[in-house]
């Protein structure tokens, strides 16, 4: 009996170091094919037309933050008026996976956060948020956002799976590159005031059809 | 202060004043021939001068009473309660003191001694007492797990390790309310001596520098949290707009031509920086939190972050009549969205007044203070990296029932401290002295003994630290008061070491 028993697992020790590596080279694909579908939402959503100093793919910069001041956004009056107040500089930062000057210190779930939520993810805690409102649930009670105008509360809307793949792409497939954008400007409450659940709209967004649209007949 | 007072300066000291309406002069010696100062009446003496004209002439805190009567021990008592007094000249208000003093008594011990602290807590909330920077044990550190109930006694026993002479200071640490406590009025120093002092015999004055600011009625205002001001003090910590040495506003010291004299110099504002200079003079900085460095260090300005403290040597090289202002330069440690606008402005602290005597002889600065041993880096037992970013460590707010950080007592670790946001974090590690290896991959220029050290916007700290003597819980923060207070806080663990396995 107990030979037998031996003797089986001599058999199907193979078998099952077999299933094993399928399994670890679907588990390491599956991780790849994220990492992909985040490149290609990457590219598709033009992210490096601001954070890669509108540099291709194939540059160095490809998302390494803003490159010189002129690629600088001004926010508030002074973008119609010049001198005109209050006057925001901001600047896409950098998304590489560089420690010091880029995401990397971040986590994936820190990003996704900014993504989903608009949150700073160097003024959020590193944890699940469960709501989306202030104060109401872990949901920061001041939140502190993103600048404008990175287009989150319109990318927000994105699955969860796209705005994972984003972050683990941006965390894993990409190089870190060293280099120092200087903080975006804003108001003390990190435009809270702009950013509140009334102005930003329901989330998710409405059921089709909503009021100005139809249903196909 | 202290003892090296030289006779015929005993008496430099002399506090005039007029109390009440009948224009009574009263001149006081506040030299009682020994560096203890009966605490009842000293603080009788301040608060009369709280409740008289704004005295113009720096002041000394009161020193704390040793009621022991055996060698090595130092016994006191310090009881913290609400009292009515001014915190800005002329407006009295309810605040918080340590035996009714603002700032509280200073501790003064020496390498060595034994201390007991009887200590009472007469406030109508939960405090405790952190010896800032004392090497002791992790019970009587008085961190927030150690909380002393309104109402309770506690004794605070520790024994002051020798090579630790320096300045250091004690306030509350009660969870989420130093800020508040200490605003309201809560903070004192402590000087340990060492019986061979390098600078023994120049005399001392102590700065402790702080801030606030108060409500038209003289109260301590406190933003509403939810107000634009509360949003910004909650990022940039609470600074007032009113700035105080030893709790005066603008007053005068007292230098005599020629004259050396030693400065210990204590940040206890919750959240502003202090880049000191003193007009048409250049500084000896001598020493940081852990006591002297090797040598001294000819600067034209010094900065003191929170909770740091710094000895100078201030020498008297103007003529006689002359003054000089010692400033508080403008420093950017702001994120640009709650920088004020009144950054970029300088602040007078305090106006160094020479005296009409002709100029004195200054005596000679050693050369060498004293030896500072370096901790050895080649034999660390692990790195650990914390990331800074506002609020948080490693993107976590504390918890008291977690442990962040394990090490083994006696072991030599890195802690690698990478600041990732635009504003500066000055870091503070509860009771084992560290020293500073490296800024951004670049040397520190000399060594000393640190508990503070100032991480600026996206800078990366080395540091080493050995974890001697004491095993426990201990506490790691961002010594900004909101952001300790707001959880930028962790809990470090000092095992002892596993038994030894016998052959």
């Amino acid at each position: 009996m107990k030979r037998s028993s031996a003797s089986v697992s001599r058999t199907i020790a193979p078998v099952v170091a077999l299933l094993v590596l399928v399994a670890g080279v679907a588990r390491s694909q599956t991780a790849r094919d994220t990492i992909l579908q985040g490149r290609e939402l990457v590219i598709n959503h033009a992210c490096a037309g601001c954070h890669g100093g509108l540099s291709p793919v194939a540059e160095v910069k490809w998302l390494a933050g803003m490159q010189a001041p002129l690629q600088e956004f001004y926010v508030g009056p002074c973008a119609v008026t010049p001198g005109a107040t209050p006057c925001f500089k901001t600047r896409a930062r950098n998304l590489t996976p560089d420690n010091a000057t880029g995401i990397g210190r971040f986590t994936e779930r820190q990003i996704f956060n900014a993504l989903r939520f608009g949150l700073r993810p160097g003024e959020t805690p590193d944890v699940t948020i469960t709501s989306h409102t202030p104060g109401v649930g872990n949901f920061p009670a001041n939140p502190r956002y993103l600048a404008p105008p990175m287009p989150w509360p319109e990318w927000r809307y994105m699955s969860d799976r796209e705005l994972w793949a984003i972050a683990a792409y941006l965390k894993r497939g990409l190089k870190p590159v060293s280099n120092k954008v200087p903080d975006s400007e804003g108001p003390p409450d990190f435009w809270a005031s702009e950013y509140t659940p009334e102005k930003l709209g329901p989330y998710p967004f409405p059921r089709f059809p909503a009021e100005f649209e139809q249903a196909p007949k | 202060m202290g003892q090296g007072l030289i006779p015929d300066q005993a008496c430099s000291l002399v506090l005039r004043t007029r109390l009440g309406r009948g224009g009574l002069v009263v001149a006081l010696c506040l030299w009682p021939g020994a560096h203890r100062v009966d605490v009842d009446a000293a603080s009788v003496l301040t608060s009369r001068l709280a409740a008289a004209e704004r005295p113009d002439t720096l002041l000394d805190p009161p020193v704390l009473r040793n009621v022991s009567h055996s060698r090595g021990t130092v016994e006191v008592n310090l009881t913290a309660s609400p009292v009515r007094r001014a915190l800005r000249p002329g407006s009295p208000t309810e605040a918080y003191a340590y035996n009714g003093t603002v700032p509280g008594p200073t501790l003064e011990v020496h390498e060595g001694d034994r201390v007991v602290v009887h200590f009472r807590n007469q406030l109508p909330e939960p405090t405790t007492i952190h010896w800032h920077g004392l090497h002791i044990p992790a019970q009587m550190d008085g961190s927030p797990l150690t909380p002393i109930a309104s109402g309770a006694h506690f004794d605070y026993v520790f024994t002051i390790k020798r090579g630790t002479a320096g300045t250091y200071w004690y306030h509350p640490h009660p969870d989420r309310r130093s800020g508040y406590q200490i605003a309201k009025g809560m903070f004192g120093a402590i000087i340990v001596r060492a019986k061979d002092d390098p600078l023994q015999g120049i005399p001392e004055k102590l700065l402790i520098l702080s801030d606030n600011r108060f409500a038209a009625d003289g109260s301590v205002e406190f933003a509403d949290p939810n107000s634009v001001a509360g949003m910004r003090d909650e990022v940039n910590g609470r600074e007032g707009d009113v700035l105080f040495v030893n709790g005066q506003v603008g007053p005068s010291l007292p230098i005599r031509s020629g004259q050396l004299q030693r400065w210990r110099v204590v940040n206890v504002a919750a959240a502003r920086f202090f880049r000191l200079s003193l007009t048409g003079h250049t500084l000896l900085h001598v020493g940081s939190d852990g006591g002297l460095f090797e040598r001294p260090v000819e600067v034209s300005q010094i900065d003191v972050a929170n909770s740091e403290r710094v000895e100078l040597l201030v020498r008297g090289t103007g003529d006689p009549g002359e003054r000089a202002a010692l400033r508080a330069l403008p420093y950017d440690r702001y994120v640009p969205q709650t920088r004020p606008s009144d950054w970029n402005t300088p602040r007078d602290l305090l106006t160094l007044a020479y005296t009409m005597a002709p100029r004195a002889t200054t005596p000679p600065v050693p050369a060498t203070l004293r030896h500072v041993p370096a901790l050895d880096t080649s034999i660390v037992a692990a790195t650990h990296v914390l990331v800074l970013s506002q609020g948080l460590i490693n993107g976590q707010m504390m918890d008291m029932a977690r442990v962040d950080v394990h090490a083994t007592l006696g072991a030599t670790e890195i802690w690698q401290i990478e600041n990732i946001v635009g504003m500066d974090h000055p870091f503070h590690l509860h009771g084992f002295q560290f020293q500073v290896l490296e800024r951004n991959g670049v040397p520190e220029p000399f060594r000393s003994w640190k508990d503070v050290v100032n991480v600026r916007k996206h800078e990366a700290v080395r540091l080493v630290v050995r974890y001697d003597d004491f095993p426990g819980l201990w506490m790691y923060h961002c010594h900004i008061l909101d952001h300790e207070d707001h959880g930028m806080m962790g809990v470090l663990e000092v095992h002892p070491p596993p038994p030894r396995k016998r052959s």
